[in-house]
C-alpha cells in the first residue's frame, strides 16, 4: 500500500526509494564501487518469500544524483530466503584483476557468487555435512575484514563454523552455545563473538578453542538474543538486542555481565542495529515501531537514559539496516518490499 | 583394523616417555622411548588410551543424554560432540554410540514413525508440515519467532502518520502527537541537558524527516 503523501516529504536529495517486486529482508552494500560505474555503489537485495525459490537482485545507487538503477541481468535465484548477504569487505578497487565483486549469502549453506559487469556466476557452495541428512540452516555469517579469506557462520545446530573460503574448507567448527546461534561477528582476525537463543553473548578466540568468555546474559534466563554488532571503530563495545524487546543493549567487553547502556526509546521490538562505520560513538537501530533511530553514546549518561539524536519514520516495520563504510553519509533501510537510502 | 595390539611393556615405555618429555614432537617419541612404533601410532595411543585425563567408567546418564541430543543435532561429528564431554575422546564416543545407542535409537525412531502414521489426525499433519516449512524461516525473522504459529503476512502497512506535522512538532519541542510523547520530551530534555553539548533544535525550515540541523554539524571528526 503506497503511502504517497509520505513519499512527498522525502526531499529528493535526501533519500531515494527502490520498490522491489517482493518483500526484502537481506541487504548488502558493496565496499567497492560498482563495476559498471565507479561513482555508483552496488546493493544486493534478497527476497523473503516463504518458499524454496527466492531471488537476489543487484541494484546500483548513485549518491550524486540520488537515484537507483536496476540491472535485470544482475539477478539470480537463491534457494530459501537468504538470511544474510554480504559483499567482500575492503576489496582494493582498481589495481588487480577483476572488474568483479564477490557476494556471499547464507541460507541452507554458505554460497559465494561472483558479481561481474553483466552477469552473476555462482562460485561455490560451502557445505560441511558429509551426508545429505544433516543440513542445518545458517542464521547469519560475518566476513572477517582483517583476514578476508575467513568467514564465520552461525547455525541453528548450536555451532559456529569458520571457513577458509580460498581453499573452500572448514578451518574449524565449534559448538558455540547450548541452543541455536542467531548471529556472529568478528572482532579481530581470530576473535569472534556470537549470540544465541540461550541468551548469552560469548567471545571465542581461535587460538584457544576450548574456552569461550560469556560477556553478557539476558536477565530473564533463556531469552534469546537475536543480533550482535561489534563496534569496528572501538572494539571494546558491542551492541545486542533481545527477542521482542524494544531495548538496544550496549556492552563493554571489559566489564562482563553489566551493560554500559540500554537504549530504550523504540516503541516496539528492535530488529536491526548497526554501528557507524566512521564514528565510534554512533549507532543506528531500527524496529517494528517503523522508526530508525541514530544514537550518540555520551561518556556519561543522564538520569533518564540516553535519547536518540534523530529519528526517521518509514512507512512500515523496518527489518534491515546497513550503514556502509563505502557510503558513510547514507543509511540503507529495508521495510516491506522497499529499500531506502537516507542521507545522514 | 590392521596392526598389533599394544603390550603392557610398550604402554609403560610410551607413558613414561610422554610424562618425561611432554606431548608434541611426536616424531621423536618412538626413538626416545625405544619403541618400534610409528609416531602416529604413539600419538593416538596416548590420546585415546594412556592419557590420565581420560574417563574410563561407564557413561553416566547425563553423558548419554548429551550424546543423544548432540548426535541428533550434529550427526556423526564425533570430535565436536566429544568436545562437550570432558574426559571422553572422540573415538570413545563414536564407539559408545555404535555399540550401544545407535541400534536402540534407530529402532525407537522407526516405531515412533510407524505410530504417527497410523494415527488418524489430519490437522496435526498439516500443522507439522506447516511448522517444518516455517522452521527455515523461523530464524530469518527473529521478531516473529513462534514455532507453532502459522505466519501469514509478515509486515502490515501502518496507519497514516502525519509525518510532516510530527517533525515540525518535534523541532518546536511540542509533544502534540500522542504516540511520540516520550521522544519529543526526550529531545527537548536532551537539548537542555548540558552533557549533550551541542544540541541545536533548529526548528527553522524543518520539513525533512531527519533533524537536518543537527546533522549539519560535523558529528564525526
Amino acid at each position: 500500500m503506497e503511502n504517497s503523501s509520505q513519499e512527498s516529504h522525502l526531499r529528493s536529495d535526501n533519500s531515494v526509494t527502490y520498490e522491489s517486486p517482493y518483500t526484502v529482508y537481506a541487504m548488502a552494500v558493496s565496499s567497492t564501487p560498482s563495476p559498471t560505474n565507479l561513482s555508483h555503489q552496488s546493493i544486493a537485495l534478497g527476497s523473503f518469500l516463504e518458499d524454496y525459490s527466492n531471488r537476489v537482485d543487484i541494484i546500483s545507487f548513485d549518491p550524486d544524483t540520488v537515484s537507483v538503477k536496476t540491472h535485470p541481468t544482475l539477478s539470480f535465484d537463491h534457494p530459501y530466503p537468504p538470511t544474510k548477504l554480504m559483499f567482500q569487505p575492503n576489496r582494493k578497487s582498481s589495481s588487480s584483476s577483476s572488474s568483479s565483486d564477490i557476494l556471499a549469502s547464507s541460507g541452507d549453506y554458505l554460497r559465494l557468487w561472483e558479481v561481474r559487469e553483466s552477469s552473476i556466476e555462482p562460485l561455490s557452495v560451502l557445505n560441511n555435512s558429509k551426508t545429505s541428512e544433516f543440513c542445518a540452516p545458517l542464521t547469519s555469517f560475518d566476513w572477517n575484514d582483517v583476514e578476508p579469506k575467513r568467514i564465520g557462520t552461525s547455525s541453528i545446530d548450536t555451532t559456529c563454523t569458520i571457513w577458509d573460503i580460498e581453499k573452500g574448507v572448514v578451518e574449524t567448527q565449534l559448538i558455540a552455545h547450548d541452543k541455536e546461534v542467531y548471529d556472529i561477528a568478528w572482532g579481530e582476525a581470530r576473535v569472534f563473538a556470537s549470540v544465541s537463543a540461550d541468551g548469552s553473548v560469548r567471545i571465542f578466540d581461535l587460538r584457544d578453542k576450548e574456552h569461550s568468555t560469556i560477556i553478557y546474559e539476558s536477565p530473564q534466563p533463556d531469552t534469546p538474543l537475536l543480533r550482535l554488532a561489534w563496534n569496528k571503530q572501538d572494539l571494546k563495545y558491542m551492541a545486542t538486542i533481545q527477542m521482542d524487546s524494544n531495548k538496544v543493549v550496549i556492552l563493554d567487553i571489559r566489564s562482563p555481565t553489566m551493560p554500559v547502556a540500554e537504549l530504550e526509546r523504540h516503541q516496539a521490538s528492535v530488529n536491526a542495529i548497526t554501528w557507524s562505520p566512521q564514528s565510534s560513538k554512533h549507532i543506528c537501530s531500527a524496529g517494528d515501531d517503523t522508526q530508525a533511530l541514530i544514537w550518540e553514546l555520551p561518556t556519561v549518561a543522564g538520569p533518564n537514559g540516553i535519547d536518540p539524536l534523530c529519528v526517521y519514520s518509514a512507512g512500515a516495520e523496518i527489518n534491515q539496516l546497513q550503514w556502509s563504510a563505502a557510503q558513510p553519509d547514507w543509511i540503507a533501510i529495508a521495510f516491506s518490499n522497499k529499500m531506502q537510502f537516507l542521507k545522514v | 583394523m590392521g596392526g598389533v595390539a599394544w603390550s603392557k611393556e610398550e604402554d609403560d615405555l610410551l607413558k613414561r616417555c610422554v610424562e618425561r618429555y611432554g606431548e608434541g614432537k611426536w616424531h621423536r617419541i618412538p626413538v626416545l622411548a625405544g619403541l618400534n612404533r610409528c609416531r602416529k601410532s604413539c600419538r593416538l595411543r596416548w590420546l585415546n588410551y594412556l592419557c590420565p585425563n581420560i574417563k574410563r567408567g561407564s557413561y553416566a546418564e547425563d553423558e548419554v543424554d548429551l550424546i543423544i541430543k548432540l548426535h541428533s543435532l550434529l550427526g556423526n561429528k564425533w570430535s565436536l560432540i566429544a568436545g562437550r564431554l570432558p574426559g571422553r575422546t572422540a573415538n570413545d564416543v563414536k564407539n559408545y554410540w555404535n555399540c550401544h545407542l545407535s541400534k536402540k535409537l534407530v529402532n525407537a525412531r522407526q516405531t515412533e514413525h510407524q505410530a504417527s502414521i497410523n494415527v488418524e489426525n489430519p490437522p496435526n499433519i498439516a500443522a507439522a508440515t506447516g511448522s517444518t516449512k516455517h522452521r527455515k524461516s523461523d530464524h530469518v525473522s527473529p521478531n516473529n519467532q513462534s514455532k507453532t504459529e502459522e505466519k501469514t503476512i509478515m509486515w502490515m502497512p501502518l496507519h497514516d502518520v502525519d509525518v510532516d506535522q510530527w517533525c515540525q512538532d518535534l523541532a518546536n519541542g511540542e509533544d502534540s502527537h500522542p504516540g511520540v510523547e516520550d521522544l519529543a520530551d526526550g529531545l527537548t530534555a536532551a537539548a537542555t541537558n548540558h552533557q549533550f553539548g551541542q544540541f541545536d533544535e533548529g526548528g527553522s525550515s524543518n520539513k525533512w524527516d531527519w533533524d537536518d540541523s543537527i546533522f549539519d554539524m560535523d558529528l564525526w571528526t
